[in-house]
């Protein structure tokens, strides 16, 4: 089973928020956890992405698609980055996001990747 | 009926509810129908046994017995059952014994795994590299599991066999052709143990099973894309020779040893794969083979099966009632096919409204691309 482990973050952005200690941390800890899941398998893909303040967002307006500066959602919490992996049950996906949350003590949405069977 | 009458010794009352839906049929006179699975499950009386520890000890003495005698010639086939065992290890997660057991047993490239289950190639070989690791820290020695183990053993081989050939059955997403090939490799695989332990009546029904099931393949997606019921299947696509075979083996094994839920499966789907039309589906017959399961095997999903078959019997509002039991499951609660299942029985029971409520609520549960399409499209039809 597939499932989006998604992170958030200050739609903000980090700057004078976090210690330069924590960031190295933060990084290490990132580094572990990737070569973890890397190892068990488990690990499908994953991205970290640009902060919300450099999104674009298209929109339809008037019969035309057209693209503007910033984010789509008018949040305090952005997605800022995302792990797919496909793991043995929904536990193991919470138990891996948990870990995060240890760490990085905001909420992880986990969300199951559409590729389930069919029904027979 | 005179053949069955040392069922008269019956004591539990719900054996004997079963036998009478089964000696119904000959009175009332179901026509056309050539075999009757249930009359054959129930005739050996082994159904209640299946659960018990006698059973139990029963099975593991079968799969005992079936160790081959140390000679030179059955060595390789010896490697081939240990190498199953060894790839089926308890100590591994599920994915990578299905991992494993494709790459060793089943001779395919770590590329066609990663392809079969929509991973990169990399994932896939870390998730075998590790689970040969992980084999190997366990001290996990190259030999036939001790006997007292085996039967227990034979049933985690047996459930592996069966997800990957569900895999390939049930494919969702990714290009068909190589999620066919897991069911066939499925196939190749439970065909080669069955070879192996010819005696092993769950072998025997897992293999038919398959068969059985696989002989639908043409006529189960339509040219959409999307996933067509059984009742609207064009039965002139199923496979006669896959249908021959599995009810051939079923034939030879039913009746034979003990029956387990695979062989009770298999008669299920023989009752289908029997039917010239859907309307001529021996419904009754596969109630009580249901229940039969039930006893062998429970579970939600059993009951919501059986619900279904209920439904034919009794009409929608008696399977809606069965389906009622199910509202509390923890197991339900976490899928969409109790409101999948729910919406068809309220479509037939002619309250649309109420059916189209609960296919947008299975739609919106399932992870399955192909089936939330479907139950959309069938909430949409109704709105």
């Amino acid at each position: 089973m597939k499932y989006m482990i998604m992170t958030f973050g200050p739609a903000a952005g980090l700057e004078g928020k976090v210690s330069k200690e924590w960031i190295t941390e933060m990084i290490q800890f990132m580094h572990t956890l990737d070569d973890d899941l890397r190892k068990s398998g488990e690990l499908v893909n994953n991205e970290g992405l640009a902060w919300p303040d450099q999104a674009k967002t298209v929109r339809f307006v008037n019969g035309a698609p057209v693209a503007t500066d910033g984010p789509f959602a008018e949040s305090k919490e952005a997605l800022v980055g995302y792990w797919i992996v496909d793991v043995e049950s929904e536990a193991r996906a919470i138990e891996i996001a948990s870990q995060i949350v240890a760490f990085v003590k905001h909420p992880i949405e986990v969300r199951q990747v559409m590729d389930a069977p069919a029904e027979p | 009926m005179r053949r069955y009458g040392q069922f008269d010794a019956c004591e539990d009352a719900a054996q004997e509810a079963l036998l009478a839906a089964a000696l119904q049929w000959p009175i009332e006179g179901v026509p056309d129908n050539p075999r009757s699975w249930l009359v054959t499950v129930a005739s050996r009386r082994l159904v209640d046994e299946w659960r018990s520890d006698s059973a139990r000890r029963r099975r593991e003495e079968t799969a005992a017995a079936l160790e081959p005698p140390v000679t030179a010639q059955v060595a390789a086939e010896d490697d081939t059952l240990t190498l199953l065992f060894l790839c089926c290890h308890p100590s591994l997660s599920i994915p990578s014994q299905l991992a494993l057991t494709l790459r060793a047993v089943g001779g395919l490239t770590t590329a066609e795994i990663a392809n079969a289950f929509l991973v990169p190639e990399a994932t896939m070989a870390q998730r075998i590299s590790r689970a040969k690791q992980r084999i190997k820290t366990n001290g996990v020695e190259f030999s036939l599991p001790p006997q007292a183990e085996r039967g227990e053993r034979l049933r985690v081989v047996l459930h592996v066999l069966y997800l990957v050939f569900n895999e390939g059955y049930t494919t969702s997403s990714g290009p068909a052709l190589q999620r066919a090939d897991l069911t066939s490799e499925a196939i190749r695989l439970t065909r080669l143990l069955h070879q192996l332990l010819p005696a092993d009546g769950e072998v025997a029904g897992l293999l038919a099973l398959m068969l059985l099931t696989d002989a639908r393949r043409a006529a189960r997606v339509g040219a959409d894309g999307l996933p067509v019921p059984l009742a609207e299947q064009r039965r002139e696509l199923w496979n006669a020779g896959a249908i021959a075979e599995g009810i051939a083996l079923l034939t030879r094994t039913l009746g034979s040893t003990l029956v387990g839920p695979y062989q009770l499966q298999a008669a299920i789907a023989a009752v289908h794969d029997e039917a010239r039309t859907a309307d001529e589906t021996d419904w009754p017959q596969i109630v009580a083979l249901y229940e039969v399961l039930e006893r062998v095997s429970p579970g939600a999903v059993v009951t919501l099966n059986r619900a279904v078959a209920v439904a034919m019997v009794d009409g929608p509002r008696a399977g809606l009632a069965l389906l009622g039991t199910l509202d509390g499951d923890v197991q339900m609660a976490r899928t969409h096919r109790l409101d999948a299942v729910r919406g068809h029985l309220l479509e037939l029971a002619g309250d649309p409204v109420a059916a189209r409520e609960a296919y947008l609520r299975a739609a919106r549960r399932t992870a399955s691309i192909p089936e939330q399409r479907y139950l959309a499209l069938r909430a949409a039809r109704l709105g």
